[in-house]
């Protein structure tokens, strides 16, 4: 072989993902004055030690009311990704390609980019103009702000669906809606679930937070113990509990997803009774 | 089934031509061809999935859910347990709202009688994604069965299984669609089996698309 043709032209290595690389290399050289801060002298380490000094012991005596907050919580994340589900299985089908024509994927995804670059915290304002200041407020912004979502999710899972087992029932007799509920969708169920379990568990911790702005849940307890200066320790039950709660939904949700993605790989001998 | 001056061309090169033949009620045609001749070409157009580039296939008063096939890739719902993936043959047989509320208790003793007979009584409420491939092709089988049809286009559906459970199947297809006087058309790559269970053979031959040819199997076996 020539040993001429071993040679790389040095310009070959920039394509896309190089030129992106150092893009960003140079962003980041760009952004370093920022670090400067306020550009006061101010002694961070103290500043940290204090305000974690004031942070214990959490005051427990408010563990009630808490514990309603996010309950509170729970209650907004849960009904507006049941709502958010259901909108996105309608909305998901007209953003498949698969499905449907490309007029109205290309309608559906328009409709479905502007509500995801609305944020949480801004349809939680416009909720809570809309409906006053109360968990409604929080179910509302959050079923909005879910449905961008999960119903591009949906509708990239409707794509790469496996279709065959649906003509084969249609081979076989079976009619559109059928062969949809025998042949594509228990393929889908599963992934289905995995999502709207992500977005039930995204749901929550979202919910903390739209809360300061009035729209229900534990967020509102956040914002008026970080308001009053000498309730640090209130704050920080507050915190002890979210983090908690958030825990042991990324755990069961990180289980159940192993189970789904074991019983779609085939590993899973899970048994389902009464089918 | 009646098929006339049949062609079926793919890319340009022709696999089949001027192919003619008539399947009778109670008959079980053995296709036989060495790989990539066009079987499994050939059983989808005869299945109507396919539209062949020459000549007719006439189907006699029978009804699009008449004619059921087991297909090479099985083609079964994963996502869905062994016994709803084989209750689903008989969707055909029902209205869009019966089945949506789900099968009824006939409907399943029925279809877990068929389960039984190949051999997966122990698999009904198992999840088709964590069955074995041979046991994955007797629930095709079912699946098909169920579906009740008069013409039965079977695509090597004993590719996967040992002998014992290729025998049981062949001889459960035979009975179950010859009982219903029904034809099977079946492709095989094992002679034996062609021999034990076809009344005659279609040989195709990819190298020459006209040199086709249909023997009595039981003239062969005298």
């Amino acid at each position: 072989m020539n040993s001429k043709s071993k040679i790389i032209p040095w310009h070959s290595r920039f394509d896309l993902q190089g030129i992106t690389f150092l893009f960003f290399l140079l962003l980041c050289l760009g952004s370093f004055p920022a670090l400067e801060g306020s550009g006061r002298d101010l002694d961070y380490w103290n500043n940290l030690k204090g305000f974690a000094l004031k942070l214990f012991p959490p005051d427990f005596s408010i563990l009630r009311s808490t514990l309603q907050g996010i309950w509170e919580t729970i209650q907004i994340a849960s009904l507006s990704t049941l709502l958010a589900s259901v909108f996105s299985l309608f909305l998901s089908l007209g953003a498949a390609r698969t499905i449907s024509p490309l007029w109205v994927v290309s309608i559906t995804r328009m409709l479905l980019n502007i509500i995801r670059t609305i944020p949480s915290l801004l349809w939680a304002i416009l909720a809570v103009v809309l409906v006053g200041s109360n968990p409604l407020a929080g179910i509302i912004a959050l079923t909005f702000y879910s449905t961008g979502y999960l119903a591009k999710f949906f509708s990239e899972a409707f794509e790469s669906a496996d279709l065959k087992a649906q003509h084969a029932l249609r081979g076989l007799g079976a009619d559109q809606f059928q062969a949809f509920q025998y042949g594509l969708w228990p393929n889908l169920r599963p992934i289905i679930w995995s999502h709207c379990l992500w977005m039930f568990e995204y749901n929550v911790r979202s919910a903390s937070i739209i809360g300061y702005v009035g729209a229900g849940g534990i967020g509102l307890h956040l914002k008026l113990y970080a308001e009053s200066a000498d309730s640090w320790n209130k704050f920080s039950l507050v915190l002890l509990c979210m983090l908690i709660i958030v825990t042991v939904l990324d755990l069961t949700g990180e289980r159940v997803r192993k189970s789904i993605r074991d019983r779609l790989e085939g590993k899973s001998s899970l048994i389902k009774k009464g089918d | 089934m009646r098929v006339k001056n049949l062609g079926i061309c793919v890319e340009g090169k022709w696999l089949i031509r001027n192919l003619n033949f008539t399947v009778r009620q109670g008959e079980f045609l053995a296709v036989r061809g060495s790989s990539g001749s066009g079987k499994t070409t050939l059983l989808r157009v005869l299945s109507g999935s396919i539209t062949p580039d020459e000549g007719t296939i006439e189907k006699e008063n029978l009804n699009s859910n008449e004619c059921a096939m087991i297909f090479q890739d099985l083609q079964l719902a994963d996502g869905a347990t062994a016994i709803t993936n084989a209750l689903s043959g008989c969707l055909g047989r029902n209205s869009f709202l019966s089945s949506f509320l789900g099968f009824t208790a006939q409907e399943k003793k029925q279809a877990i009688k068929l389960l039984n007979l190949l051999g997966l009584s122990d698999k009904l409420n198992q999840w088709t994604s964590t069955l074995s491939r041979g046991e994955r092709q007797r629930l095709a089988i079912v699946r098909s069965l169920f579906s009740r049809p008069r013409i039965l286009l079977a695509d090597e559906p004993t590719s996967s299984l040992d002998e014992k459970w290729a025998k049981v199947s062949l001889e459960l297809i035979k009975k179950d669609v010859e009982g219903r006087n029904g034809s099977v058309i079946c492709s095989l790559h094992d002679s034996h089996q062609a021999r034990d269970f076809s009344n005659r053979e279609l040989f195709i031959d990819s190298n020459s698309p006209e040199n086709w040819s249909i023997q009595d199997v039981e003239s062969k076996k005298s």
